[in-house]
């Protein structure tokens, strides 16, 4: 099967009914999107199908078909997903950071969608857990990247 | 028990001399867009640096710690993990600071297992009980300071001029006559192939020429970990590795008999084997997922264990369950095991005043870090095995894994890649992680395995904190004011239940919370009922205070209200004298504005309460106030936390601050929303999906005030979450006018 | 088929009468003055296995990790708890001194060796219809075969003078026709085996034919119009295996129908519910002629467009509803993009064949909406397909949403894309929530030895 990923069109040989996380992370051998809960309870495995979040644990290859994946290795490469990158490391967002990845896709495909989302549409959008508690820092990059300003002065890191 | 003390782990693996010309190899990331990465771990050292490394007290051996490169950065291998506690950039900002380097110019990894190494206090080595920076503050400094001189020494060879007319400023030697500079990466070659001087040779900064300490210096893992190159063990990868995924008896103590469909799996395409382990099936493959289906697939006739195999194992029977344990734990009889006492609580019970009791509970919790356990396992041909996992105690590890592996523990090399979060998960624990399975599999195949426990899986094994059921009573003064408390928890400890029950003592770890506290109440006692449990037990968080001080503080708001007192008042009159905890306590009621129980109405409507609560835990001072309404579906809505924490002296604000939303955040997840429970000797969540933990729309806004008393330095990674839950039961006790006395909140019916 | 007894205790109850002759008088079977062979051939035993899959024995008497086919399911009732029985052929807690003909009247008449009725909780008014070949080979599969186990009966926790079987007869006399299927002339030999398979030994109206006050099955063949017309039964909806377009297979092919009894999932649907339980153990093990003939026969039973609506068509306009600008205001809109979105996808259809779609479901159209609430409370077990699990299963959301918030996702689900399946309300939920409890996450097999 062909697999559009990170601007390659790759042969992968999976089985089709494999989690795109595993073809990602065992075949291809990029470790950048994790496994958390193998149940779209978490959203570690955050990936972009065509620009728009999607779990990777719950994507069967077979239904990717002609979609472009873009994984956290390729964010940087997009200059939305560099700006968000930058207002991570800013407000100094990860702990021990095995959700970042996953929060740091879920953020960029939000501002592909739309470059100035709401208070709102930050809340909708970004639902990925976070064991560490960076949730208060990942409002702050938001409405930061939103043009929202910081929640409330002295507050962030 | 002071809190000072390193209580986590009392047999301390010495850790084994370090193998230095095997330290190198490669963890290879070969994909689409990575490309190859690789890391190497480990420092390679020449014969005579690595002479008398036995003899050197820990954290002395500066070649063994550091490695300046022709580039100027300097590697700094940690002796405490990375696992989103910042440790990393505090280190390289104490070690930085006396070396002169900018901690900007540092590579930190976690140190190999070795005897150099055990630098809490001088004499062991956990990531945990939030020892780190203050267990090794002075030696850490001391051995940049070290470093620093031994550059000096090699510029004044070079140079040939007397070392005391050198200085350095970051990254450099100056020779201040001539104004010559070389810098350290020129000079490390020759410097770290020189005797380490003397420890008490060097001379420390004075605090107030400090450059980077107490700065709120950014973290140097964050860019990798916001752009997925951070590595786990989960991550990690050699050649010609294996994958495996195992089925977990469904009970503790459960054997694996027959495989019903065991040719089935074998003959599933990618299979390479089956395997039957201790409590496990495991199913290695050439990919994990095919092994995972695998895994899931196999008809495993689980077996009892014997009388004489139950006698030696924590055995989970089939009928145990949650509720009539907690029931059990109710019931426990005596007065138990004293474990403080002031006063005399026999006579204080008999004054005119009020008298009042109840029974508190605290729950099983997961710790529920996001990245499950793994372990990757190669023998070399030389006999020596390598191994990455997860752990927050290297040459704890390594002595188990030697005997495992039946080789001597320098055969072993472990390493440690970032955490995923561990939060207590990842000490020794009977059971609880997978390095036993990787070895034996490794073992078994010939081949490198890397053990993936799914989520299921972790959840199936992952130690829990203790259930308690503690039953308080309490004494009055004719003015209302409380003379006397008494707290006896029937309950086994986290050490006990990892080290073995001494019938004559009580496990500090089962009380640390409900002992310990500042309030001057003139008559008081703390006991323990021992009640054996069958469920594997662990340290959590903040361990005994991540319950304890909920129930305490819980209690103590009910005494305020039966002397008709504010709770805020109270504690201050009680703290009265303590300087440290009344200015604490006065900073937690500014940063929230002042001090107003409520309930009142919010600009959006919304009935609301604060509450209050103190917790003393790891040597620092927290307090907390927590601001909940009831939303219509009867569920807690959390919307601020306030707390002030005073650690006595810190290095790195920020540090702090993260660590207190963090710990607050996790102490606002347990007290809402967490709970194991079982039903049939089995726990009933197997993922998030049963055990949600805190998500994002019910995350509060945390505002954190440090403080800093100047006391002597204490922890700060657990110290902030104690405080939280108890803040918020108190609030919401006080909002619906229902004393709260059990964790999750969710689980109660609750109303205004 | 599990746990039809909700409602039939307290129906039989009214129902008495006298005539205790009639009652507790044995039936007459075929098999009277038959021996049974001493030595059955293999493929007579061979046979008999099959049988056992068409009828799905097992599914109801054995229990996970117990000994294959020694009952101690439990079934409750509103009158108390009663369990399946052993039916190994041990002589003292089986079946194993039960002839041939003792053994025909229990299945095919509900009476047992010692002329009790059955509770019909036992699909015996479907199983009249079995041939006698089959039973005759399904007696020497269980004789034979099935490994003797000493497992002593549960007894039944129903109260006297409730727990009198008697009444029972009077029921079956006018409930249970107690004849084997006939060929009907007009129609073709796969058309004919399809409907023995399905009124027979598969007793697929137990759950998907509509039942009365008295618990009957309202139409046994293909002559009623309500006969697998959809039904409620123990918390599931099973929905109408009729020409319905919305509310049955009417959008389905025969090749569909085949697909997801042979594989447990096409791309209008996975197995759920007790249809997993049924698939698990049952058809996936039929041949692929029989498979074909079910599906065969189903497809010629006529929908019925009064009861089932206009047709569903799907509509993108509940995209605009789900972008996160608007999701928030939209009640139910949110939660399902958090929590059902990744796996079903934010336009509804799914990840066909892995993960069904819920745009056009029959479950998101039927007015019951029984299953969604099921299955959105407690997941669903484990598809075990050729003895491999699924890769995909659905989680458990009873810890995470609230009554309100269960309802108002689906109420939600159940009108967007074109969906008109109609509101569901909290109490709803509430009642289900009480009295189920979250599917296991482990992969469970009943082994037939
Ligand atoms: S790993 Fe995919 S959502 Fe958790
Ligand atoms: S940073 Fe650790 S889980 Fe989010």
């Amino acid at each position: 099967m062909k697999l559009k990923i990170n601007g390659h069109s790759v042969e992968v040989t999976s089985d089709p009914d494999t989690p795109l996380l595993w073809v990602i992370r065992d075949e291809l051998g990029m470790t950048g999107t994790k496994f958390g809960c193998g149940l779209a309870q978490c959203g570690a495995c955050s990936v972009m199908l065509d620009g728009k979040v999607a779990r990777s644990c719950v994507t069967p290859l077979s239904s990717v078909g002609a979609a472009e994946v873009t994984t956290i290795e390729a964010v940087e490469a997009d200059p939305v997903g560099q700006r968000v990158v930058e207002k991570w490391i800013a407000h100094q967002v990860p702990q021990c950071g095995y959700c970042q990845s996953g929060q740091v896709v879920a953020a960029t495909a939000l501002l592909k969608e739309n470059p100035k989302p709401s208070r709102d549409d930050i809340a909708a959008a970004m639902v990925n857990l976070c064991r560490c508690g960076t949730y208060n820092r990942i409002s702050d990059a938001m409405l930061d990247l939103a043009g929202l300003g910081t929640a409330k002065d002295g507050e962030t890191l | 028990m002071k809190d000072n003390d390193p209580v986590l782990m009392e047999d301390v693996a010495e850790g084994a001399p370090r193998n230095l010309s095997r330290r190198q190899f490669l963890v290879t990331s070969a994909g689409v867009a990575s490309g190859a990465l690789v890391i190497g771990m480990g420092i390679p050292l020449t014969p005579a640096r690595a002479a008398g490394t036995d003899q050197m007290a820990p954290g002395t051996n500066v070649p063994a710690f550091l490695e300046i490169r022709p580039d100027n950065r300097v590697r700094l291998l940690s002796p405490f993990n990375e696992g989103g506690q910042g440790i990393f950039t505090g280190m390289a900002q104490i070690v930085g600071e006396e070396l002169d380097a900018d901690p900007e110019s540092f590579i930190v990894e976690n140190a190999p297992a070795g005897h150099d190494y055990l630098v809490v206090f001088g004499k062991m080595r956990i990531t945990g009980g939030s020892l780190s920076t203050r267990s090794s503050y002075d030696t850490m400094r001391r051995l940049g300071a070290l470093g620093r001189q031994m550059l000096l020494e090699a510029a004044a060879a070079q140079l040939n001029v007397a070392v005391d007319s050198l200085t350095t400023e970051p990254g450099q030697v100056v020779h201040t006559v001539s104004g010559q500079k070389i810098a350290y990466g020129d000079l490390a070659k020759a410097a770290l192939d020189l005797p380490v001087p003397d420890p008490k040779s060097v001379k420390l900064k004075d605090p107030k020429d400090f450059r980077w300490i107490k700065q709120p210096f950014k973290r140097l893992d964050v860019p990798d970990k916001a752009t997925g190159k951070a590595i786990y063990a989960m991550d990690c990868k050699v050649e010609g590795m294996l994958h495996a995924a195992v089925q977990h008896a469904p009970r503790l103590g459960l054997k694996p008999g027959d495989i019903r469909n065991l040719a089935d799996v074998q003959a599933m395409k990618g299979v390479h084997s089956v395997h039957k382990l201790d409590g496990a099936v495991a199913v290695v493959a050439e990919r994990f997922w095919v092994a995972k289906l695998g895994a899931d697939a196999l008809q495993v006739d689980w077996q009892e264990p014997t009388e004489a195999e139950k006698a030696k194992i924590r055995y989970m029977p089939a009928d145990f369950s949650t509720e009539a344990f907690a029931r059990h734990l109710t019931e426990a009889k005596g007065d138990g095991t004293e474990a403080e006492s002031h006063g005399n609580i026999k006579t204080a019970f008999d004054g005119p005043g009020k008298v009042i009791s109840a029974t508190y509970h605290s729950q099983y919790v997961h710790h529920a870090q996001l990245e499950p356990a793994s372990t990757l396992a190669r023998f070399n041909a030389d006999g020596t095995l390598d191994i990455w996992l997860p752990n927050q105690a290297p040459e704890q590890f390594q002595a188990q894994i030697a005997k495992v592996a039946g080789l001597k523990p320098e055969q072993v090399n472990v390493n440690s890649p970032l955490l995923g979060g561990f939060f207590g998960r990842h000490f020794l624990y009977p059971g609880a992680n997978p390095y036993p399975q990787a070895v034996a599999l490794a073992k078994a195949v010939g081949r490198p395995v890397k053990v993936i426990w799914t989520r299921e899986q972790e959840f199936l094994r992952d130690p829990l904190r203790p259930m308690a059921a503690v039953r308080f009573r309490g004494a009055l003064d004719a003015s209302g004011m409380p003379v006397a408390i008494e707290a006896i928890s029937a309950t086994e400890g986290p050490s006990e239940a990892l080290r073995g029950h001494n019938p004559k003592k009580v496990d500090s770890n089962a009380v640390e919370g409900l002992t310990g506290k500042a309030y001057a109440i003139p008559n008081r006692r703390i006991a323990q009922i021992y009640v054996k449990n069958p469920t594997s037990l662990a340290y959590w968080r903040s361990v005994g205070h991540s319950m304890n001080d909920f129930l305490y503080e819980g209690f103590l708001d009910e005494m305020a209200d039966a002397g008709g007192k504010d709770p805020y008042d109270l504690r201050m009159t009680l703290l009265k004298g303590n300087a440290r905890l009344t200015n604490l306590l006065k900073a937690v009621g500014d940063l929230s504005g002042g001090w107003k129980r409520g309930p009142f109405t919010a600009p959006d409507g919304t009935r609301r309460a604060r509450g209050v609560a103190m917790a003393s835990p790891f040597g620092s001072e927290a307090a907390a106030i927590a601001e909940v309404s009831i939303d219509p579906a009867g569920k807690v809505v959390v919307h601020d936390v306030w707390e002030a924490i005073d650690p006595g002296s810190i290095v790195n604000p920020a540090l702090v601050k993260l660590q207190a939303m963090s710990a607050a955040t996790l102490g606002v997840s347990q007290v809402l929303m967490e709970e194991v429970i079982y039903k049939t000797g089995e726990p009933e969540a197997r993922n998030y999906d049963l055990y949600p933990i805190l998500p994002p729309d019910r995350a509060p806004r945390i505002h954190v005030r440090i403080v800093e008393s100047g006391a002597q330095m204490g922890g700060v990674g657990e110290p902030p979450l104690p405080a939280v839950p108890a803040a918020i039961g108190n609030a919401v006790s006080h909002l619906t006018g229902k004393r709260v006395r059990s964790m999750p909140l969710d689980k109660l019916t609750l109303a205004t | 088929m599990k746990k039809v007894l909700t409602t039939f205790i307290a129906a039989i109850i009214v129902v008495a009468g006298a005539l205790a002759w009639y009652v507790t008088r044995k039936p007459a079977s075929p098999f009277d003055t038959v021996a049974a062979a001493s030595a059955p051939s293999a493929d007579l035993i061979a046979e008999g296995k099959y049988v056992a899959r068409t009828a799905d024995c097992v599914a109801c008497h054995s229990v996970p990790g117990g000994q294959p086919f020694a009952g101690g399911l439990k079934m409750g009732t509103p009158l108390g708890d009663i369990y399946t029985t052993n039916i190994t052929p041990d002589p003292k807690d089986g079946i194993g001194a039960y002839t041939l003909a003792d053994f025909d009247r229990a299945i095919r008449q509900g009476v047992a060796k010692d002329g009790h009725r059955l509770y019909p909780a036992m699909p015996y008014p479907s199983y009249s219809k079995m041939s006698d070949a089959d039973i005759r080979a399904l007696y020497a599969y269980f004789m034979h075969d099935v490994k003797p186990q000493a497992v002593a009966n549960t007894p039944s926790a129903i109260p006297s003078p409730m727990n009198m079987r008697w009444p029972i007869a009077l029921w079956n006399a006018a409930f249970a026709p107690s004849r084997p299927y006939s060929n009907v002339k007009a129609h073709d030999a796969e058309w004919n085996r399809g409907a023995y398979l399905v009124q027979g030994p598969g007793h697929c109206g137990s759950c998907h034919t509509p039942r009365g006050a008295a618990f009957n099955e309202k139409g046994m063949t293909q002559n009623s119009k309500l006969y697998l017309s959809g039904a409620l039964l123990d918390g599931w909806y099973a929905p109408s295996l009729r020409s319905d377009p919305n509310t049955g297979l009417g959008r389905w092919t025969e090749a569909d129908i085949y697909a997801f009894l042979k594989n447990g999932r096409n791309g209008h649907g996975v197995v759920f519910g007790s249809m997993l339980e049924a698939y698990n153990n049952s058809t996936q093990f039929l041949s692929d002629a029989d498979l074909h003939a079910i599906a065969h026969y189903l497809k010629s039973l006529p929908g019925d467009p009064a009861r089932d609506g206009a047709p569903f068509a799907y509509s993108d306009a509940t995209m605009a509803q789900l972008t996160p600008a608007q999701r928030m205001s939209v009640p139910g809109a949110q939660i399902f993009a958090a929590k059902c979105s990744f796996c079903h996808k934010l336009d509804g259809k799914g990840q066909d064949p892995w993960i069904p779609p819920l745009a056009g479901a029959t479950s998101s159209l039927v007015p019951d909406a029984a299953s969604q609430i099921n299955v959105v409370l407690n997941g669903s077990g484990r598809v075990m397909a050729n003895g491999m699990p699924d890769s995909y299963r659905m989680p458990p959301y009873r810890a995470q949403l609230s009554d309100k918030e269960v309802a108002e996702v689906l109420t939600f689900v159940r009108k967007a894309w074109g969906n008109h399946g109609g509101p569901v309300d909290a109490k709803g939920v509430a009642a289900l929530r009480a009295r189920t409890d979250p599917a296991s996450p482990q992969v469970i097999v009943l082994q037939m030895r």
